[in-house]
């Protein structure tokens, strides 16, 4: 029996009629029978003389690699500069309507965390709400899927994260820069509200990779792909809300 | 998943292997580093060909060329008695080769056996996926296993071992 054959069916990267002809064969050949168990006793010996250092915890320095890139991609400036202008007009409405949490200034804005902000401003603004959380309920989904779609310019629905434990409230459409965003509103057992905002994108921007963020109280995780900009927020647990941004990401695909 | 968390769900292994081929923890996490910030920098240049875990393995192994490259250093060539002790007494079982056998008669393979090996018995990776990390042909890689794994039962023993029991 040749050696490919031989690792072939060790790898159990053989099909199912392939494998049975290597196991006839076997059942004459005691040399390839031990040189499989062999092979099996030095995949055994090999994890276990070099497997630790896969379950010890991850170096500072090595998750910092991919923190730093997390938070310094930055965006172009046309979409940076596209979602200040939102962020500075909900700012003032804000200053007037809540006692100014951005009365510290929109001094040195960070680039891309307009996005966060213009999102976690919604959250705040709506998640409070006891009477009109949402405009169209969830009970309602296919009109609120064909509203959000149409007003935002693409087909867009609410994820489902009921497995994660949020059930779809509903949503609602918010003035936007270039034009138009949408919410979506979910609740869990414990009443705790999460948000995914989504806005339409600026022309020329990159796709990006989740970035989180933290405005105090509330956090999430925003990222930029296809037509739209994301940003998932909350006032849970930040593995929470990656599991939460994860999910949201595979089924917006 | 976006790129980065792919990544970042990586380096576990990336340290394993490192580790593996490097026999230096401090040496390895280096390696490592080194490997994630050239992967983060060129994440864009990545466009799917391949899982990613096999584009992250070459990045690495290329990284360790140019390093053995720019500062060679003996690595397989330093004695073995010196890395890893003997065992006080020999492997109970003879169906388990001793650690520090197992851990000796890779540190003597060739290096392009090793990294081929470990590959796919450590870290799990298809043919396909080896070969590709590895930039080596399916066919090369499929007769470095081959040879590989009939030197480490050569090293260990089992070779002999086995037949004379079947005989």
């Amino acid at each position: 029996m040749s050696d490919e054959e031989l690792l072939a069916y060790h790898a159990g990267a053989l099909d199912a009629a392939a494998r049975a002809r290597v196991e006839a064969r076997l059942a004459g050949d005691p040399e390839a029978r031990a040189r499989l168990a062999d092979w099996a006793a030095q995949d055994a010996a090999l994890t276990q003389a070099f497997g630790d250092p896969a379950s010890e915890p991850v170096p500072e320095r090595l998750s910092a690699v991919i923190a730093e890139a997390r938070n310094t991609a930055a965006p172009s400036p046309a979409w940076t500069f596209g979602l200040s202008r939102i962020a500075a007009a909900v700012a003032l409405l804000a200053v007037g309507a809540a006692g100014g949490w951005f009365a510290h200034g929109p001094a040195a804005p960070q680039p891309g965390t307009s996005l966060a902000q213009a999102a976690t401003t919604a959250y705040r603004t709506y998640v409070t709400e006891v009477v009109h959380p949402v405009e169209v309920p969830a009970s309602d989904a296919a009109h609120l899927t064909s509203w959000v779609s149409k007003r935002l310019g693409h087909p867009i629905h609410a994820p489902d994260f009921a497995t994660l434990g949020f059930r779809l409230m509903g949503g609602r459409v918010l003035p936007g820069e270039p034009g138009t965003a949408a919410q979506f509103m979910y609740e869990n057992d414990l009443g705790q509200r999460i948000t995914l905002y989504v806005t339409q994108r600026a022309q020329g921007e990159d796709d990006t990779a989740f970035r989180f963020f933290d405005e105090g109280r509330e956090s999430g995780f925003w990222w930029v792909d296809g037509p739209f900009g994301y940003a998932l927020v909350g006032d849970i647990s930040r593995d929470a809300l990656r599991k939460i941004a994860t999910a949201a990401y595979e089924q917006l695909i | 998943m976006p790129v980065l968390d792919e990544i970042e769900a990586e380096i576990p292994a990336l340290r394993r292997y490192a580790r593996a081929l490097l026999r230096d923890a401090d040496a390895a996490d280096d390696l490592v580093q080194d490997c994630l910030e050239r992967a983060v920098a060129r994440r864009r240049d990545w466009r799917g060909e391949g899982p990613l875990r096999a584009w992250l393995f070459r990045i690495l192994l290329n990284r360790l060329r140019d390093l053995q490259r720019r500062a060679p250093r003996p690595g397989h060539l330093v004695p073995v008695e010196d890395l890893y002790p003997e065992p006080g007494q020999p492997a109970a079982q003879e169906d388990h080769m001793a650690l520090s056998e197992v851990r000796a008669a890779m540190a003597r393979l060739p290096e392009d056996q090793r990294r081929a090996l470990l590959l796919v018995a450590l870290e799990g990776f298809s043919f396909d996926e080896a070969a590709l990390a590895l930039e080596i042909p399916k066919g090369t890689l499929m007769s470095r296993l081959a040879r590989a794994r009939e030197t480490l039962r050569e090293m260990t023993g089992r070779a002999g071992k086995t037949k004379g029991i079947l005989r």
